[in-house]
């Protein structure tokens, strides 16, 4: 008998048919039913989801029926019995016939907390019944994919702690994407299976409309960031008609639109990215341009300089502003490309103070450095998608700009290092064997996105199978599996004795770490044909994640190093490559010595820069920006202000203090960047508040 | 080129910033604190650096200069505060050797010691002055300011001095609820106008010389931006 017939797999199975068992008295089904008992459905469930032979089916059904009837319960509940089936099937030592005939299902008890407690494994999610909505759902699914898509050793690995496997709870989703409003400019809003299709847009405020629909669309469709290529130059055709007050409202509406969206993922907002340019950026200049009703308006992209130039400054006035009460808005996250063409553009200064002036006040900037020939789509956290040949070819036509990273998997790093005592070859062999793991993995997600792929328009990822320009909308053979690192500062703390900050020795062998991670991920690509790039993983949950299991199972090598509060549980692990957040190193050396990371971490890094209370000069950050482009590596920055928001008075103040400066009132929430994106404090995990403590705002140091 | 350590002056350099964003009106620069100061102002938040000056260690020139060298590319200067600046018999000395290693220098001071100020610019030994001018030039309210006895006659020469001397400059005024209203506030402008670059800042509560007799809080930000409003140039410095 063959091991599982062909063509069957974790989609029929996981199709959900009534529990199978009844009793005499009655069964409560999960088809909100109750049946009466009948032994035989014990067996059909047997046979349809395992291996196992009738005889041995029968035989379990017996024994259940037995136990039952021995009973003085008055009505059982399908999954009850289920489980004494799965407890038969363990004695008789039926181990693989179990874990197919498992149920996947939350406790009483944690459906009743978690419809109460908030969740804040992401701090983007707000408590409310969608929100509770997705974590049982991702809950479900997580089990699910560890259990059904990944192979045991994989699974393993993830619930060891050794590796962490992003968004599991969206297995059936690409983890994130970035794309050009082209598709939408030149194909409408026609997506598969909505109650209506839109022609492509003829002003700019149904562009918008279009722009914010299709986002909710794909966030529904991936587990994390929807980012947007040169926003404000792809709105510049729609611009040309439009006062400097309309274009204001226009950008008005589309942080508006944007930040209060809380309809994706559980009643969050649109994980949303605005990549935005200065100049027309060279890949650009020669396009011709797509404008009202989709038709080329037979000017290129280079003579609408002027129209995108207004509209990003618009955006950063609105940004300036704030939301209605002085608070930073959390999306979109404005990302500006600082190029070597930025530079050569007339009015860049101007730009450059405009747009410090907001990093200063609310912090929303993220400058991207793009040195000379490299030209990225920046999104997430700090992911961004470097264009190559055949990307420049695309640009021509740049609705088929569009990017997805399939998964993020990420490498415990200072677990390594406990576990290689001091051998350097060992830590290596560790280290590549764990980047193989890691490679099985996005290989397993691989295939399982491509069975649902094959469905086409009439399976569950219709939106992103759909072929408007021929070609899928999720370019599979495109996609890239992002490989990341959390706690090297702790990995080479315990393999080397000093911090990276601390000492050349350690920055070196930090260096050595994440150059193998490249190769090994360089040599993986070549041999399997999929793209492996290293990622700064942002680690919102997972810098937590394992420094609390290496706490729990590490003790002894872990309680020297985890940063944090031990005492409070408020522990976490370095992010990334970047240096202890307590670190009293000057924000020029913080950008140099990370910089240094940043050219081997192909798919995005960022060094982020507290600025506490101090409220920065525009000229002196804009000097800074300048000098990070001109003198170092650095790939990415950002100025993190911090905000005390009233929940009486509703004003917002800066710094993070106790009490509100208006008006006393201790009712307070704290404001400002977790990992890549702004939220309140009272939403973060413990092992970020534990970060959050021992954040250093480039404060002066003195002696004793 | 390395200084010559044998001619190194020893101004009591207690702290420093090696990249301030808030320092230096438009520019990146580094601050070095010195200890020691002659005003008692009870609000000001410096408290170690003016009380006690000595239980601090001062750092090394030499270390400090080898620190910042590789800075000086980012940075517009170097902004010398403290503390009272002007106390310290080596700073004029230190400023030398700051401007003979190329560095541009920003003094920070209370305007109390003209003589040195006049010394220093007559050196040409500053490219900016900030003078905290801590009220109006009253002698009582000046004195409960200062927390001591002021001769107003060395302000008003220092602020002269300032206006004659061609170079950037700017008068700061810590603002404190109980210290400071809204008369004050426009009388200390009109006094200054036309001088110069007109600055408040508001009163951090934190680590104050004399918590007994300041207020818990600074003043609450709409109030803040109402005293700012009455400069007539309008500046609102976001320095903690």
């Amino acid at each position: 008998m063959p091991l599982k017939a062909e063509g069957k797999g974790g989609l029929e199975s996981s199709v959900h048919r009534e529990d199978s068992t009844d009793i005499a008295l009655f069964v409560r089904t999960s088809q909100e039913d109750m049946l009466d008992w009948d032994r035989q459905r014990i067996v059909d469930a047997l046979l349809r989801e395992t291996l196992i032979d009738r005889d041995t089916a029968e035989r379990i059904s017996i024994e259940v029926e037995e136990i039952i009837q021995s009973g003085k319960v008055k009505t059982v509940t399908g999954p009850l019995i289920r489980e004494m089936v799965n407890a038969k099937l363990l004695e008789m030592g039926l181990e693989e016939a179990r874990r197919m005939h498992t149920r996947l299902g939350v406790p009483l008890y944690d459906v009743d907390q978690l419809l109460v407690q908030h969740n804040k494994e992401n701090a983007n999610v707000p408590h409310g019944p969608e929100a509770t909505n997705l974590t049982l759902a991702e809950g479900i699914k997580k089990e699910y994919a560890l259990l059904h898509v990944f192979s045991p050793d994989v699974a393993d690995g993830h619930l060891r702690g050794d590796i962490h496997m992003h968004d599991l709870g969206f297995i059936d989703r690409p983890y994130c994407s970035g794309q050009s409003l082209e598709y939408i400019k030149k194909f409408g809003l026609n997506l598969p299976h909505a109650l209506s299709k839109a022609k492509p847009a003829r002003h700019a405020d149904v562009l918008l409309a279009h722009m914010i629909k299709f986002a909710a669309a794909l966030q529904s469709h991936f587990a994390g960031a929807i980012g947007w290529d040169a926003v404000n130059l792809f709105y510049a055709p729609y611009l040309e008609e439009l006062s400097d007050r309309e274009v204001k409202q226009l950008a008005q509406m589309l942080i508006y639109e944007f930040s209060q969206q809380a309809v994706a993922r559980g009643g969050q907002a649109i994980f949303s990215d605005i990549n935005i340019y200065w100049e027309v950026p060279k890949h650009f200049e020669a396009v011709p341009a797509i404008g009202p009703g989709g038709e080329y308006t037979g000017k290129t992209y280079a003579e609408y300089e002027k129209q995108a130039q207004r509209f990003a400054w618009a955006l950063f006035e609105v940004y300036k502003e704030g939301d209605a009460t002085g608070k930073p808005f959390f999306f979109p996250k404005p990302l500006v490309h600082i190029t070597e063409k930025f530079f050569r553009t007339e009015g860049h200064l101007e730009f450059l103070h405009h747009i410090c002036d907001v990093a200063g006040d609310k912090g929303n900037t993220y400058f991207v450095f793009d040195r000379g020939e490299t030209a990225k789509i920046s999104e997430c956290c700090r992911l961004s998608f470097k264009l190559e040949a055949t990307d420049f070819e695309d640009a021509k036509e740049p609705w088929r700009m569009r990017y997805s990273a399939l998964q993020n998997i990420t490498v415990n790093l200072p677990r390594l290092a406990y576990l290689a005592k001091g051998d350097d070859t060992r830590l290596f062999t560790l280290l590549t064997e764990r980047i193989q793991l890691a490679v099985k993995g996005h290989e397993q997600k691989k295939k399982f996105i491509e069975r649902l792929m094959a469905l086409g328009e009439g399976g569950p990822l219709s939106l992103l199978a759909m072929k408007l320009d021929g070609q899928e909308y999720l370019r599979l053979h495109r996609c890239s599996y992002l490989i990341g690192m959390v706690g090297l500062n702790e990995m080479v703390k315990v393999h080397v004795g000093d911090e990276l900050h601390q000492s050349e020795a350690a920055m070196k062998f930090g260096l050595k770490v994440i150059a193998h991670m490249n190769i090994v991920c360089k040599k993986m690509a070549e041999s399997t044909g999929m793209k492996f790039v290293l990622e700064q993983t942002p680690a919102e949950s997972t810098a937590y994640r394992f420094a609390k299991l290496d706490m729990a199972h590490f003790r002894a090598d872990a309680e020297p190093v985890v940063q944090g509060n031990r005492d409070r549980g408020e522990v976490y692990y370095t992010n990334s490559t970047l240096f202890h957040v307590g670190a009293p190193v000057n924000p020029i050396a913080r950008v140099e010595r990370e910089g240094l990371f940043h050219p081997l971490i192909e798919a995005g890094s960022i060094t982020h820069l507290w600025l506490g209370e101090a409220h920065p000069d525009k000229k002196a950050l804009a000097d800074f920006v300048i000098n990070v482009f001109r003198h170092t590596q650095n790939d990415q920055l950002a100025f993190s202000p911090e905000f005390t928001a009233c929940l009486d008075c509703g004003r917002t103040t800066r710094g993070l203090h106790d009490t509100c400066s208006h008006c006393g009132s201790t009712h307070v929430d704290g404001i400002t960047r977790i990992t890549g994106y702004f939220t309140k404090v009272s939403s973060w995990n413990k092992g970020k508040l534990g970060e959050l403590a021992e954040r250093y705002r480039n404060q002066g140091q003195f002696a004793n | 080129m390395r200084p010559n350590v044998a001619r190194l002056p020893v101004p009591a350099i207690k702290g420093v910033l090696e990249t301030s964003f808030v320092d230096w009106p438009e520019r990146l620069c580094a601050v070095l604190f010195l200890g020691g100061c002659n005003f008692r102002c009870p609000y000001c938040h410096n408290n170690s650096l003016v009380l006690h000056p000595d239980g601090l260690a001062s750092l090394g020139v030499e270390e400090l200069l080898h620190r910042l060298a590789p800075l000086k590319k980012w940075l517009g200067g170097i902004c010398v505060t403290g503390g009272e600046p002007t106390l310290d018999p080596h700073l004029p000395e230190f400023l030398v050797l700051l401007k003979e290693g190329g560095w541009s220098v920003k003094l920070d001071t209370n305007g109390s010691r003209p003589e040195v100020l006049a010394q220093l610019l007559a050196q040409g030994l500053l490219d900016m002055v900030a003078m905290d001018v801590k009220t109006v030039l009253v002698q009582e309210k000046y004195d409960r300011c200062a927390g001591r006895p002021v001769d107003l006659g060395r302000i008003h020469r220092s602020i002269e001095l300032l206006g004659a001397s061609g170079i950037a400059h700017e008068f700061r005024m810590t603002v404190v609820p109980g210290y400071h209203g809204e008369t004050d506030v426009a009388a200390w402008a009109a006094n200054l106008a036309g001088r110069a670059r007109l600055t408040l800042q508001n009163f951090n509560p934190k680590s104050t010389l004399d918590p007994a007799v300041v207020p818990a809080a600074g003043f609450p930000p709409d109030v803040f931006g109402r005293l700012c409003r009455l400069l007539p140039m309008s500046g609102e410095a976001g320095k903690k």
